[in-house]
């Protein structure tokens, strides 16, 4: 995909925005330059997409010659891999002891898959690119979940619409972000989340949102309260930071105390 | 390869329907709200802005979906109003064009421009009752968006497509 940034002069200075087409899905970026050099934004940007692209190369369970793939078949044994899939394991567990077992990746059909929380994690690595160059705000899309830092304007949070599972045009609630906003749905997997407790399809709730500081968690939380539904909102009261909300299969919509609902 | 047509027409059938657009939601969905913030909800006509469609595909099943997402168009008039569409998205059930309309920095519209459903089994689901989130909910739509939770698979083509469009405006 063609990765050039586009710009825009805002009232609140310059914008850039780039879409780049990577983990089959886009990521999406949208920078308020601030006052950082525009050329090292550039940068950056490009050193993000690079970034993305080798989190793809390492991770994706959908090319056979991957690390994550070969490691997956025990092909190549776990010490052997590169870094970084030592660095995601660890925050899967993290991630699956934080969710009391409804995110976890050892229990997926087909062999470990920390799918649900690699993008989130890539995300906030090229987050953090941006944040190192100076910018004001930066907002990254990773497929309909969202790291921020800073916000689109002076004093401004950075507005994120959780979709409505119903309509795609429309937009369920406002959320203002602490860092982070992850939505898993079953309008977009049918009823193909797997339970890990089962390990057979199973969905507590048509769309789970989870908010908090950082992406990588956040979004293997929203694949667990989407398993888990409106019970499971307790756990993610639970976890420091963290916000959850549910939409049920009756159109009913329950949040945790602190959700940063908008106006 | 003579089958390929096959699959793709039958693959392109069904989330629209998911999806829940209904003609009487159209350009209701962002906009509906807007009229009690003081900012008049506008059609391209009323307010002067010209909306661009973006080059048809075509046969948007030879498109790879992802890459068309970074074709949006963008059109500027000197009102302040801006539209812009997305390009053609095919996805697994559907095929649809965005187009978001800006006013003054806000979103005042985003409408479907294309919405095919085309098999039975999407408008059986187009049939199913549609849960109503309750009324709080339904009204924070209304509020000014600078992106949008909840995507992947087949569903973030199309939302992906709404980003890019929100990316290109420079909602701010």
């Amino acid at each position: 995909m063609v990765g050039r940034a586009s710009g825009a002069e805002s009232a609140h200075g310059t914008a850039l925005s780039r879409v780049h087409a990577v983990m089959g899905t886009i990521v999406s970026f949208d920078v308020r330059v601030g006052e950082a050099e525009p050329s090292s934004v550039l940068v950056a940007l490009s050193r993000a997409c690079a970034r993305l692209d080798r989190a793809d190369a390492l991770f994706s369970t959908w090319k056979p010659n991957s690390p994550m793939s070969l490691l997956r078949s025990d092909v190549m044994p776990a010490a052997k891999a590169p870094a970084e899939i030592g660095e995601v394991l660890e925050l899967c567990a993290v991630a699956r002891d934080l969710s009391g077992g409804l995110f976890d990746p050892w229990r997926m059909p087909g062999g470990i898959d920390p799918t649900g929380l690699v993008k989130g994690w890539a995300a906030d690595r090229v987050l953090a690119e941006l944040r190192a160059v100076g910018v004001s705000g930066a907002m990254v899309s990773a497929g309909g979940d969202l790291a921020t830092c800073g916000g689109p304007g002076p004093g401004l949070a950075w507005r994120i619409g959780v979709r409505d599972p119903w309509a795609a045009d429309k937009v369920a609630c406002v959320v203002e972000s602490p860092g982070a906003v992850a939505t898993s749905g079953v309008y977009e997997r049918g009823e193909h989340v797997i339970d890990p407790r089962t390990g057979r399809p199973q969905a507590g709730c048509v769309s789970a949102t989870v908010t908090g500081p950082e992406l990588w968690l956040a979004d293997a939380l929203a694949t667990g309260l989407l398993v888990g539904g409106t019970d499971s909102l307790e756990l993610i009261e639970a976890i420091e930071g963290y916000e959850g909300y549910v939409i049920s299969r009756t159109g009913a919509v329950a949040a945790t105390g602190s959700f940063p609902t908008g106006r | 390869m003579r089958r390929a047509p096959i699959v793709l027409a039958a693959t392109a059938a069904g989330l629209a329907g998911v999806l829940g657009f209904h003609t009487e939601q159209q350009g209701s969905g962002l906009l509906s709200g807007l009229a009690g913030t003081g900012t008049t909800p506008t059609t391209a006509p009323k307010t002067g802005s010209t909306t661009t469609t973006s080059p048809s595909t075509g046969a948007t099943g030879t498109t790879p979906p992802l890459a068309s997402a970074s074709t949006s168009t963008t059109t500027t008039t000197p009102s302040g109003t801006r539209s812009a569409v997305g390009a053609d998205v095919q996805y697994r059930y559907g095929e649809l064009e965005l187009k978001v309309t800006v006013t003054g920095g806000r979103i005042t519209a985003v409408t479907p421009v294309i919405d095919t459903a085309f098999d039975a089994r999407s408008y059986q689901i187009n049939s199913m009752a549609e849960p109503q989130l309750d009324s709080q909910a339904v009204q924070a739509q209304s509020a000014n968006i600078n992106g949008v939770s909840g995507a992947t698979f087949t569903s973030q083509a199309y939302v992906q497509s709404l980003q890019a469009a929100l990316d290109k405006l420079g909602i701010k």
